[in-house]
């Protein structure tokens, strides 16, 4: 194994499994550590490839034999096979979110991982922008008090017609893929979430969502603070837009993209273009500082700020608001219970 | 002729901001009473003494303001006292600009709309972000297919807890409850005008985290989750969540998500940016849309026109209210109707 214990990740051999939207996203960001990459994939590898001039594998088997650690980065649905497959050839994990499809394969990838030895972390990206992690460290030093109410918004154009983004029994889904981000981020600011209630608009038909779509997911936690987290699935062109406002006893911290200020473009004539990802205007791009999270816990270094438990229950959270949305009633949400069925499963 | 205007009541410090516009009005003549202003537990001034301030004619009761004979009232008593001085402006074959909300129970606003049409009154309520440019824009763009189909709405109303200046309002009995009552209806009345239609089911949650070292028995915080027939969505944050050091009372959002995109509205969000030697400051620079709402009000009524917004939104928007209450209590969707 190439991964040294002393934090350092440079000699990290990592394959990347999968090339869609978000593989190119997560190839820079190994490009800036300095780590080097495989890809293998069965739809769009080779092109992958070629792009960054990296090797593509033949097969998945290949894959495993030459790295030390997979970034995951196919459809939702296939991340318990895939993963599991590399926890078996003895593999460290890093899946982006959500862990899997269900919180039934999440828990399944988590016993395998945990028996096996090797370490998953599911990529929840938004703990590593530096404004939700400054509110974090606001929220836990005080800065605000106890926080009371929280509000999350995030809208993006649509994911690409037709594809299984919109197939809610294939791992898709406005809630799970997009979502979810913010149920994460309502855990992290405010603790252990126990009512789920949900909404979305229009229905999902069948298993499959609307190509234009919003939804609002309202949270009581057990501290007693409430949260509501927006998501909306746009028109091609919609700007990327997220915000996160928390209320607490002692104050009030919000934030909005992308109007922070930092750079204003003002062009006529620049093809205006929408965006399926965030944009950062930070050198230190926050997908790379993820990984970097990850593959130094790999190398020896500290845990990382989210881990199989908080994949876990994101997933888990947004079942709870797709049942919530289905049956109109709020859902008990019981954290103990989701993360008890590790145990009870390994029996 | 001048159109005769009593303000009843300085409990609400909305009065204040009708007191100042009609007071530069020179086609009106106001008095004003304020006979349970003596009483109240307020921090600053309260009934003749307010009056001076505001350059408003005073007098002692209620009695002497209806019989000077007034054309008009405006109701900016506590919630729970709307109803008494409304069926009374009825009987008195006044017209009403009554604050909100309506009432603080179905039942009282059912007794004054009836009062209200029994004397063939007018009612408005005094819901002024109506007025506001911003949301005129909106609502052009949005009838004008600007967004093709709404799907989902959110509206933030959020401030300081109104403690220091009115103790009524987080008094159960007088306010009818919290930030429930006090900030919902607004947007609720906005999102009203918009899909011109009510909410079908209603969700509601809410805590009393924010200035909970404040003593205050209603509850602070709240999320109203509301369903229309049509499909639509749409979420309410109606919490007292800016703390008494922010530079700004507060304010009020508005986002409309459409199958062709978004438009977000600020209407109290134009001002002046910086910084004095305490600290930052905030400085309005938007229209003054309670004089525009006062203008709509003196205008409609002079020219024979119905009122807007009406008693009927005004019972619809505490029917959300009532159901967000009854919600909170439940822990579940609660039908509106």
């Amino acid at each position: 194994m190439g991964a040294s214990t002393d934090g350092s990740i440079a000699t990290l051999r990592v394959g990347m499994i999968g090339a869609g939207g978000i593989a190119r996203v997560h190839m820079e960001a190994w490009r800036a550590l300095g780590v080097s990459v495989e890809v293998y994939s069965t739809d769009g590898g080779e092109a992958l490839a070629a792009e960054y001039g990296i090797t593509h594998v033949a097969t998945l088997e290949d894959l495993l034999d030459r790295v030390d650690l997979v970034d995951i980065v196919t459809p939702s649905s296939t991340h318990r096979r895939v993963a599991l497959a590399a926890i078996n050839a003895g593999r460290h994990v890093i899946c982006e979110k959500p862990l899997a499809a269900t919180s039934a394969d999440a828990i399944e990838i988590t016993r395998a991982a945990r028996r096996a030895g090797v370490q998953v972390y599911p990529a929840h990206v938004v703990r590593y922008f530096p404004e939700y992690e400054a509110l974090k460290a606001s929220i836990d030093t005080g800065v605000i008090g106890d926080p009371a109410v929280l509000r999350f918004t995030r809208a993006g154009e649509a994911p690409r017609a037709d594809s299984w983004f919109f197939d809610e029994a294939d791992g898709g889904g406005l809630v799970l893929d997009q979502m979810i981000h913010d149920l994460d981020q309502a855990r992290w600011l405010a603790g252990e979430v126990g009512t789920v209630y949900a909404v979305q608009n229009p229905a999902t038909v069948d298993g499959r969502v609307a190509p234009i779509v919003t939804a609002h997911v309202i949270l009581t936690h057990v501290s007693g603070a409430i949260s509501y987290v927006q998501g909306f699935w746009g028109p091609p062109g919609l700007t990327f837009r997220t915000s996160v406002d928390v209320a607490g006893s002692g104050g009030l911290l919000g934030y909005e993209s992308p109007d922070d200020g930092a750079v204003r473009v003002d062009v006529p004539f620049a093809a205006a273009e929408g965006d399926y990802l965030p944009g950062t205007r930070h050198a230190d791009d926050p997908y790379a500082r993820e990984l970097r999270d990850f593959a130094e816990a790999l190398a020896g270094g500290p845990t990382p700020r989210v881990g199989l438990e908080d994949g876990i229950l994101a997933v888990a959270l947004a079942e709870a608001a797709q049942a919530s949305i289905v049956s109109g009633r709020p859902v008990a949400f019981d954290a103990d219970s989701v993360i008890a069925k590790l145990g009870e499963a390994a029996k | 002729m001048k159109t005769r205007i009593a303000i009843l009541s300085f409990a609400h410090t909305h009065a204040l901001s009708y007191a100042r516009i009609l007071a530069d009005r020179p086609d009106v003549e106001t008095i004003a009473t304020d006979p349970e202003g003596a009483a109240a537990a307020d921090f600053g001034p309260r009934g003749a003494e307010l009056a001076r301030a505001l350059r408003i004619p005073y007098v002692n009761s209620y009695d002497e303001a209806f019989a000077w004979g007034p054309d008009a009232v405006i109701v900016t008593a506590e919630n729970s006292r709307h109803r008494e001085l409304v069926e009374r402006a009825a009987s008195a074959g006044a017209d009403i600009l009554c604050e909100k909300p309506l009432a603080t129970t179905l039942e009282d606003a059912r007794a004054m709309l009836a009062a209200v049409e029994r004397a063939r009154v007018g009612l408005m309520l005094a819901y002024p972000v109506r007025f506001s440019a911003t949301f005129a824009e909106a609502r052009d763009r949005v009838r004008a297919g600007e967004l093709g189909q709404i799907i989902g709405i959110r509206g933030t109303n959020n401030g300081k807890v109104p403690l220091a200046d009115r103790a009524w309002f987080t008094d159960q009995e007088l306010a009818g409850g919290g930030a429930l009552v006090d900030h919902v209806v607004h947007c609720a009345d906005l999102i009203d005008d918009l899909l011109n239609a009510q909410a079908s089911t209603v969700y509601a949650v809410a805590n009393r985290i924010l200035h909970s070292d404040r003593g205050i028995d209603v509850e602070t915080g709240g999320l109203v989750t509301l369903r229309y027939p049509s499909g639509v969505v749409a979420t309410i944050d109606c919490s007292w969540s800016y703390p008494d050091a922010a530079s700004t009372w507060g304010g009020l959002t508005l986002q409309l998500i459409g199958t062709h995109g978004t438009i977000t509205i600020a209407p109290f969000a134009q001002h002046l940016a910086g910084y004095d030697a305490r600290g930052a400051v905030f400085t309005p620079v938007g229209d003054d849309i309670d004089a525009s709402m006062i203008d709509a009000f003196l205008s409609d009524r002079h020219h024979g026109r119905a009122l807007r917004p009406d008693g009927a939104v005004g019972y619809r928007t505490l029917q959300i209210v009532d159901a967000a209450r009854r919600s909170v209590v439940s822990g579940m969707p609660v039908q509106v109707c």
